[in-house]
C-alpha cells in the first residue's frame, strides 16, 4: 500500500537576473495504490505525471507532503533508509532503448541486481541462473535465446519486456509505467499491456501507469483508478471505466474528445469538447486551473480554485463548479 | 509551377539499402496513385518502408540507399527519379512541400523562425522576400498563431505544437502544392495532435493540395485521410477508401493492426496484440508473402509465392487468403 | 522450456571473453589500416621492452665513419661518434617509450577516476573537484618544467612519466565529467540505482565499460602527447642527457652534427624524427578502431 497526501513540488527555473522563476510541477496532490491495485495518472505533457511517477519510485524528492509505504512514512527517514522501501517499487520507462545499458548482456543486466538478492537472502549460486530465467519467463521471453543477447540484438517490444523482468528481480510491489508503450511499435503494445496486467493478476504486483492516452488506461484493469492531472493538480478521480463512460470535467472530456475517430467503425461523440488554445505566458495561478482555456467557464471559476470532492449525482470525485456528463467519445458503429 | 493539386503516380517502385548482406530492398515493387486534392494517409510500423517511400517522392533517399526500379510521375515535374541536382533542388520546396518527421526539433535552435524563412526564400531565389514573410504570417494566423511573434522566436520559445505549425508553415509558404508530412504529430499530446490534424485537414482544403501523410498510427489517418494504405516489410498489402478500409478490412494484418489499437469502449478481451514482431531490413521473407511469420490465415501457397496486388473497384489487396476466398464465392 | 541453456557463470564468462577477442578481430580486419596500426604499435612495444637486449651497453663506435650518410651498413647513417643510427634510435626507444606509457596511464587513471567521481557524486565535491582542476589547467606546462628540469634531472623514464602524467590529467578529467554527467541521465543508470545497486557496481560495471572507447582513446593520445613533451624538453636542451634517448639524438643532430647544413647527418636527424612519425602513425590508425571494439552493435555488424 502507497500512500501520498498533499504532494507538492516546485521546480526552480533559472530566470532573469532577479531571480528564479518557481514553476510549481504537483499542487498538493493525494492518491493510494492498495497492494495489488491499479492507478492511472493521465494527463498532457508537462502536467506533473510524470514527476509524480518519479517521486512516487523515489527518484525525486518532494516539498511538501507526505508518501507512506506500507505505513512508514519517508520524510523522516534517511536517503540510506529510505532505500529499501523505495526498492519495492520499481520504475518502468518509457523508452526501452536507454533503459538498458548496450555494453551488457540480459544475462549481466539480470545477474547484477540478483546476485544483490541472493545476498541479502542467502541463496546458493545456482538461485541466480535459475531466477534470471524465471523473470524471463515471466515476462513472455524465451530464456536460451534471450539471455545471451545484447540489448541492440532485440526489438524494442522484447527490451521492454526484459525491463520488465529486470524490475521483477527485485520482487517489487508495485510497478510503475511511465508511457511504457509509447515507443514501441503499435501491434505490440496491446502485448506490453496485457503483460502488466497479467502480472498484477498472477504476482499481486500493483501497477501505476502514466500516461497521455486514456484508451491505454483501460487495459491495466477496468477497476483501476484514474487521476486526470492538469498543472499539478488532480481534476478528476473514479474507476477508470466510469470516468471514460460519464466524464464530467471539461478537461477530461476535452483529452477524452482529441482521440482519433476510428472513422468507418466508429461515430464520434456528440458533444465533443475543444478547449481554448492556451498561451503558456498568461496561465493565472489564481482560481481554477483550468478556467483560462475551459469553454464552459461560468462565474467564481476564476475566484478561487474548485477542490476534488464528490458532489451530488456524479460517483467521481472531480474539481469542478460546473460538472456536467457530456457525450464526448466515440462508440463503435455497431452499437447504434 | 503548377497552382493545382497535383497528381502522383508511383509504379513499380523499388528501393534497396546497401548491407553487408547485399543489397535488401526497404520497399519492393510499390505502386501507389495519389489523387489530386485528396489526403492519403500511409500506415506502417517500423521498418514497414513507409519513410523510404516517402522519401522517394523526393528523391531524396540517401546512401546506402538508392532507387532500384520503377517510377515516380509527378504532375508539372515529369518523373522524379529522372531529376538530379538543381532541378531536384528547386522541385522540393516550391513543387513538393516535406514536413520532416520530428519536425518539431529540425529548427534551427540559433536563429530565429523569420531568419530560418528568409533563408529558406534566398535559397531558392525568392525576390519578393517581404511577401514571402507576409504569406508565412498569414498561414501562421491561420494555424491559430501569432504570426510576427512566431517569426520572432526561437525555437525554444515555441512549444512542440507550435513548431509543428513552424514545420507546415515552412514546407507550404513557397505555395507548394504536394506535401508529404512523415509522423506530423509523434510525442505530441492529444489534444495538440487533435489541433495539429484539424489543421493540416483545413489547409489542405483551403489551399488545394495534394497531401501525403506517413505514421505508425491509424487513428491519425482515419482522422484527416481519404484514402488509405497499409505498408509491411516494404510492401503494400492493402489500400482503399479510408472508412471502407477501416470498416471492412480484408488482410488479415490491416485487420490485426486495427484490433491491436487500444479503444475507449468495446470488449477489453477482444483487442489483442499480433503475435511475433515487425521484420527489419534482414529479417524480410525473400519469397513468400511478407506478413506470413505473424498471420493466422498463413496457408502452404503463402511460403513460396509472393501473394500479388489485387484491385477491386477502389480496395486494392495483395493476399492470398483474400484471393482465395473470393474465388470460392 | 525444460531445456533452457543456462549459461554458468563461470563458463558463461569465458564465452564472453572469447566473444569479445573474437569482435575485436572482426573489427580490425575490417579495414587494413587498423591492423598495420596495431603492427606498428606492436612493433614499438616489442622494440622498447626488447631492442635494447640486441646491442652492447656501449654502442661500438668507429672513428673512421663519423656522421656518414645513410648506407647498406648503416641504414641511417651514423652520428658523430661513428655509432649507427639505427642502433641509437632503438636502444633510444626504452626511456621514451616507457615514460610515455607511464604518463598514459597516470593521465587516464587519474583523469577518469577524478572525472567520474566528480561527475557521479556532483554537489560540493564536484565543485572542489572541478575548481581544483581548473586551477591545474591554467598552470603552463612548459615553463613549470622547464623550472622543474633546472633542480631534477629525469634521470629514469618513470620520473618523467610521473610529471608529464601529473600535469596531464586535467583535460580527461573534464572531459570524463562531462560524459559521466550526461550518462548518468541514462535510464539504465537510474534503474541501477533503483534496484539498489551499489555505487562501485554503477560506476565499474555500467558506466566505465560505456566510457571505455573514450578512455582507450585518450590513453593513446596522452601517449604521442608524451613523446611529444619529453622530446621537445631533451630537444632543447633543457635536460641534461644522462641517457641515450630520441630527444638527445634530434638535439645532437641539430646543434653537433648540423643535419640543417650537412647532407650527411640527415639520417642522424630523419631516424628519430620518423620513428616517432611512425608512433603517432600507428596510434592515430588503431584509434580509428576504438568505438567499434567497445560499442556491442558496431563489433559484430
Amino acid at each position: 500500500m502507497i500512500t501520498g497526501t498533499g504532494i507538492t513540488k516546485t521546480f526552480k527555473q533559472r530566470g532573469n537576473m532577479l531571480g528564479k522563476r518557481e514553476v510549481p510541477a504537483l499542487r498538493g496532490v493525494d492518491f493510494a495504490i492498495t497492494k495489488g491495485g491499479s492507478a492511472s495518472f493521465i494527463g498532457e505533457s508537462g502536467c506533473g505525471k510524470t514527476t509524480l511517477g518519479r517521486i512516487i519510485a523515489g527518484l525525486e524528492t518532494y516539498d511538501a507532503g507526505e508518501i507512506a509505504i506500507d505505513g512508514t512514512p519517508m520524510s523522516p527517514l534517511k536517503v540510506k533508509q529510505r532505500q529499501p522501501h523505495f526498492r519495492k517499487i520499481q520504475m518502468i520507462h518509457q523508452d526501452p532503448y536507454s533503459a538498458l545499458n548496450p555494453t551488457r548482456t540480459i544475462y549481466q543486466t539480470l545477474q547484477a541486481p540478483l546476485a544483490l538478492r541472493a545476498g541479502q537472502t542467502g541463496r546458493p549460486e545456482g538461485w541466480i541462473d535459475e531466477r534470471a530465467a524465471e523473470v524471463l519467463s515471466l515476462v513472455g521471453l524465451d530464456p536460451g535465446t534471450v539471455l545471451s543477447r545484447y540489448p541492440h540484438q532485440l526489438s524494442g517490444g522484447m527490451r521492454q519486456r526484459v525491463v520488465i523482468a529486470r524490475a521483477l528481480t527485485v520482487d517489487p510491489e508495485m510497478l510503475v509505467a511511465d508511457e511504457a508503450v509509447s515507443m514501441i511499435d503499435v501491434s505490440l503494445r496491446l502485448g506490453i499491456l496485457a503483460l502488466l496486467k497479467d502480472l498484477r493478476e498472477r504476482l499481486g504486483v500493483s501497477v501505476l501507469f502514466i500516461t497521455h492516452d486514456v484508451a491505454t488506461a483501460r487495459y491495466i484493469g477496468g477497476d483501476s483508478e484514474l487521476y486526470v492531472i492538469y498543472r499539478g493538480q488532480v481534476v478528476e478521480r473514479g474507476p477508470v471505466d466510469t470516468i471514460i463512460a460519464d466524464p464530467v470535467h471539461p478537461y477530461t472530456q476535452s483529452l477524452l474528445s482529441a482521440i482519433p475517430v476510428l472513422h468507418g467503425l466508429e461515430r464520434p461523440g456528440e458533444e465533443p469538447v475543444v478547449p481554448l488554445e492556451s498561451l503558456a505566458e498568461d496561465q493565472s495561478d489564481s482560481g481554477c486551473l483550468f478556467a483560462p482555456r475551459c469553454p464552459f467557464r461560468g462565474d467564481g471559476c476564476t475566484d478561487e480554485r474548485p477542490l476534488l470532492q464528490v458532489t451530488d449525482g456524479v460517483p467521481q470525485e472531480h474539481a469542478c463548479y460546473y460538472p456536467r456528463r457530456r457525450s464526448v467519445i466515440a462508440r463503435p458503429m455497431s452499437e447504434v | 509551377m503548377a497552382d493545382q493539386a497535383p497528381g502522383v503516380r508511383i509504379d513499380g517502385l523499388t528501393v534497396v539499402y546497401k548491407t553487408p548482406a547485399g543489397e535488401l530492398p526497404a520497399v519492393r515493387g510499390i505502386s501507389l496513385t495519389l489523387e489530386p486534392g485528396t489526403i492519403t494517409g500511409i500506415v506502417g510500423e517500423s521498418g514497414s518502408g513507409k519513410s523510404t517511400l516517402a522519401l522517394s517522392l523526393l528523391n531524396a533517399v540517401q546512401p546506402p540507399g538508392r532507387i532500384a526500379a520503377g517510377s515516380v510521375e509527378i504532375d508539372g515535374l515529369g518523373d522524379v527519379v529522372g531529376l538530379a541536382g538543381e532541378q531536384l533542388r528547386k522541385a522540393r520546396g516550391a513543387h513538393i512541400g516535406y514536413v520532416f518527421q520530428a519536425a518539431q526539433n529540425s529548427l534551427n535552435p540559433l536563429k530565429t523562425v523569420g531568419k530560418q524563412l528568409l533563408d529558406l526564400g534566398r535559397s531558392h531565389g525568392v525576390e519578393d522576400l517581404p511577401g514571402l514573410v507576409r504569406e508565412a504570417r498569414e498561414l501562421l494566423g491561420r494555424m491559430g498563431l501569432d504570426g510576427a511573434r512566431v517569426l520572432d522566436s526561437h525555437q525554444h520559445e515555441l512549444s512542440g505544437g507550435m513548431r509543428q505549425r513552424v514545420g507546415i508553415m515552412l514546407a507550404l509558404v513557397l505555395n507548394a502544392h504536394l506535401v508529404v508530412l512523415d509522423e506530423p504529430t509523434t510525442a505530441l499530446d492529444m489534444i495538440t495532435q487533435a489541433n495539429i490534424l484539424k489543421i493540416v485537414r483545413e489547409v489542405h482544403a483551403e489551399r488545394g493540395l495534394t497531401t501525403l501523410v506517413i505514421t505508425h498510427d491509424i487513428g491519425v489517418v482515419a482522422e484527416v485521410a481519404d484514402r488509405l494504405a497499409v505498408m509491411y516489410g516494404g510492401r503494400l498489402v492493402e489500400q482503399g477508401p479510408t472508412r471502407e478500409v477501416l470498416g471492412a478490412p480484408r488482410h488479415p494484418y490491416t485487420r490485426g493492426l486495427i484490433k491491436a489499437i487500444p479503444r475507449l469502449v468495446g470488449d477489453i478481451d477482444e483487442a489483442r496484440a499480433l503475435p511475433g514482431r515487425p521484420p527489419t531490413l534482414a529479417t524480410v521473407p525473400k519469397e513468400g508473402c511478407v506478413f506470413r511469420e505473424r498471420c493466422p490465415q498463413r496457408m502452404d501457397v503463402c511460403d513460396t509465392v509472393d501473394p500479388s496486388v489485387v484491385a477491386d473497384g477502389a480496395r486494392v489487396v495483395a493476399c492470398h487468403a483474400v484471393t482465395v476466398k473470393e474465388h470460392a464465392s | 522450456m525444460s531445456t533452457v541453456l543456462i549459461p554458468e557463470t563461470a563458463s558463461a564468462a569465458a564465452t564472453m571473453r572469447r566473444n569479445f577477442w573474437l569482435g575485436v578481430w572482426r573489427v580490425m580486419k575490417r579495414k587494413p589500416s587498423r591492423l598495420a596500426g596495431v603492427i606498428i604499435i606492436a612493433g614499438f612495444a616489442f622494440m622498447g621492452a626488447f631492442g635494447p637486449m640486441f646491442y652492447p651497453d656501449q654502442l661500438p663506435d668507429d672513428s673512421n665513419a663519423i656522421t656518414q650518410a645513410p648506407s647498406w651498413a648503416h641504414w641511417f647513417g651514423t652520428d658523430p661518434q661513428g655509432r649507427d643510427v639505427l642502433a641509437l634510435v632503438i636502444t633510444g626507444s626504452r626511456y621514451v617509450l616507457l615514460s610515455a606509457a607511464v604518463t598514459a596511464v597516470i593521465t587516464v587513471v587519474f583523469g577518469t577516476t577524478l572525472g567520474l567521481f566528480s561527475g557521479f557524486k556532483r554537489g560540493r565535491w564536484d565543485s572542489v573537484l572541478m575548481r581544483i582542476t581548473d586551477m591545474k589547467l591554467t598552470i603552463p606546462g612548459l615553463p613549470l618544467l622547464l623550472v622543474l628540469a633546472m633542480v631534477w634531472k629525469f634521470g629514469s623514464p618513470i620520473q618523467m612519466g610521473l610529471v608529464l602524467g601529473l600535469l596531464g590529467w586535467g583535460g580527461v578529467a573534464r572531459a570524463v565529467r562531462a560524459q559521466t554527467l550526461s550518462l548518468r541521465e541514462r535510464g539504465f543508470i537510474e534503474a541501477a540505482r533503483g534496484l539498489g545497486l551499489s555505487t562501485r557496481h554503477i560506476i565499474g560495471k555500467e558506466l566505465l565499460p560505456s566510457m571505455a572507447p573514450y578512455i582507450a582513446m585518450n590513453m593513446l593520445i596522452a601517449v604521442t602527447g608524451a613523446v611529444y613533451a619529453q622530446v621537445g624538453l631533451f630537444f632543447l636542451g633543457v635536460l641534461p642527457y644522462e641517457a641515450n634517448n630520441w630527444g638527445v639524438m634530434l638535439n645532437l643532430a641539430v646543434f653537433q652534427a648540423g643535419a640543417m647544413i650537412t647532407p650527411n647527418a640527415l639520417g642522424y636527424l630523419l631516424g628519430p624524427l620518423l620513428a616517432i612519425l611512425l608512433l603517432t602513425l600507428g596510434i592515430v590508425l588503431v584509434v580509428d578502431a576504438m568505438d567499434e571494439i567497445f560499442n556491442p552493435r558496431l563489433r559484430e555488424e
